[in-house]
């Protein structure tokens, strides 16, 4: 049994071809199911916990990274599996779960390739994909036994489990692949950035990867953290990995155990 | 990133721009640009890179050192000095290759050598030592071979000697 999250944003005019196309597929597969909308009242993880009670096996996120880390912070807490079609911007995670856009992604939904993978936690919040936290004046505790301080400015600190489409993009070397989702580890990557042309980033070489079960990022002051593409404040960030938490629906061409 | 060593992907990397300070611990291959502080341990490779500064004691399957490293280094299998290198301690290893240019201020340790040495060594004297037993011993059975021969055969030629000389002297007389 599928339960289809929909994400407020898909009530605009834009996206009605989109998922009017979407739905007609699904019921052609086979595999149409309830619908849930998001909205300002409504959370996801009330949703979802509500449709496990009820017997749902199958949740699938219809939106954006930021959908995904609406629904994931419900899904880490019960033991359903996780689907996602992906619709507007950004639809970095999608990729990194080798889901195509729109329509084409229910055909990988059907053939149900599922994986097993960690998630992680951050201040108690689940994340599918990483943690971005800027690096300046920030210190790194990593498994209570070692600091990581960086000695360069303009650092960006990204706890990735599994590493996002754009991030595989803008990457070197190891950074190049997903990651490894069923390792057990969060890799804690702190890429060296100078400020480009008309206010443009670009990664400055040297990249670290330092691969961590738990750390703890301190800051002298509150800084704005991007959890999966959603935002929120802190000075003190305590992450862990949750290992073999959440079976999720991949594409076949991302088999995480072969990497 | 590439380990040049074994050429296999370097799990963790700490860059140039990066400092770690304690008892750091990796399980997969570690590439080191930057700053290390405390103790340092991988059940794999590591490689330091030419800027690296290292002040740990350090131990790894294998290394290859380019940089600088204040502290002991324990390497089960083989160690590489390039000619950047720069060791300030022990250097503990069973394969090491050192390139010319490399500093090394510290006592070697080459535990192959030493187990090797030992126990070939041990292996010789032993030989040896039942070798000269093994000559003494068929010397000894050769002597006590030859004794009882010696003494049946010589004593009725003394007996006989004795009595041509009894008899020289009856006919002297």
């Amino acid at each position: 049994m599928y339960f289809y999250i929909y994400d407020s944003f898909l009530s605009e005019k834009k996206h009605e071809r989109t998922l009017a196309a979407v739905e007609t597929r699904l019921t052609d597969l086979g595999i149409s199911g309830k619908i849930g909308r998001l909205s300002p009242f409504t959370s996801a993880k009330g949703l979802i916990r509500d449709e496990a009670r009820r017997g749902t096996q199958t949740v699938v996120v219809v939106g954006n990274d930021e959908t995904v880390a609406k629904a994931v912070e419900g899904i880490g807490e019960v033991k359903v599996t996780f689907g996602m079609i992906p619709v507007g911007t950004p639809t970095t995670i999608a990729k990194a779960l080798g889901i195509p856009e729109g329509v084409e992604a229910c055909d990988v939904l059907s053939k149900r390739v599922t994986q097993k993978i960690d998630l992680g936690k951050v201040n108690g919040k689940f994340f599918l994909s990483s943690v971005r936290i800027p690096g300046d004046r920030v210190v790194i505790e990593g498994e209570g036994q070692y600091r990581i301080s960086t000695l360069a400015s303009n650092c960006e600190i990204i706890v990735s489990n599994l590493r996002s489409g754009d991030l595989m993009e803008e990457g070197e070397g190891s950074l190049r692949n997903s990651g490894d989702p069923m390792d057990g580890l969060l890799d804690t990557l702190i890429m060296n950035r100078n400020g480009g042309f008309l206010g443009l980033t670009k990664q400055n070489g040297g990249s670290s990867v330092i691969p961590l079960r738990k750390m703890n990022i301190k800051s002298e002051e509150p800084i704005e953290v991007v959890a999966d593409g959603s935002k929120f404040t802190n000075d003190t960030f305590n992450i862990e990995v949750v290992p073999d938490c959440l079976r999720v629906i991949t594409g076949r061409e991302r088999i995480f155990a072969q990497i | 990133m590439p380990n040049k060593e074994g050429g296999h992907e370097a799990e963790t990397i700490i860059s140039a721009s990066v400092k770690v300070e304690g008892d750091f611990v990796s399980q997969g291959n570690v590439l080191i640009e930057g700053e290390v502080e405390g103790s340092m341990k991988t059940e794999k490779d590591l490689h330091v890179g030419e800027h690296a500064r290292i002040a740990a004691d350090v131990a790894a399957a294998s290394a290859t050192v380019a940089g600088e490293i204040r502290g002991n280094v324990d390497v089960s299998q083989r160690l590489q000095l390039e000619p950047t290198a720069k060791v300030y301690g022990d250097i503990k290893t069973r394969d090491l290759v050192i390139a010319s240019g490399a500093v090394v201020n510290g006592r070697i340790v080459m535990d192959a050598e030493e187990s090797a040495a030992r126990p070939a060594k041990a292996v010789k004297t032993a030989v040896k030592t039942a070798v000269k037993k093994a000559e003494k011993a068929e010397k000894t059975e050769e002597k006590i071979e030859d004794a009882p021969q010696d003494a049946t055969e010589e004593a009725p030629e003394k007996e006989k000697e004795g009595t041509k000389k009894t008899i020289n002297a009856f006919f002297t007389r």
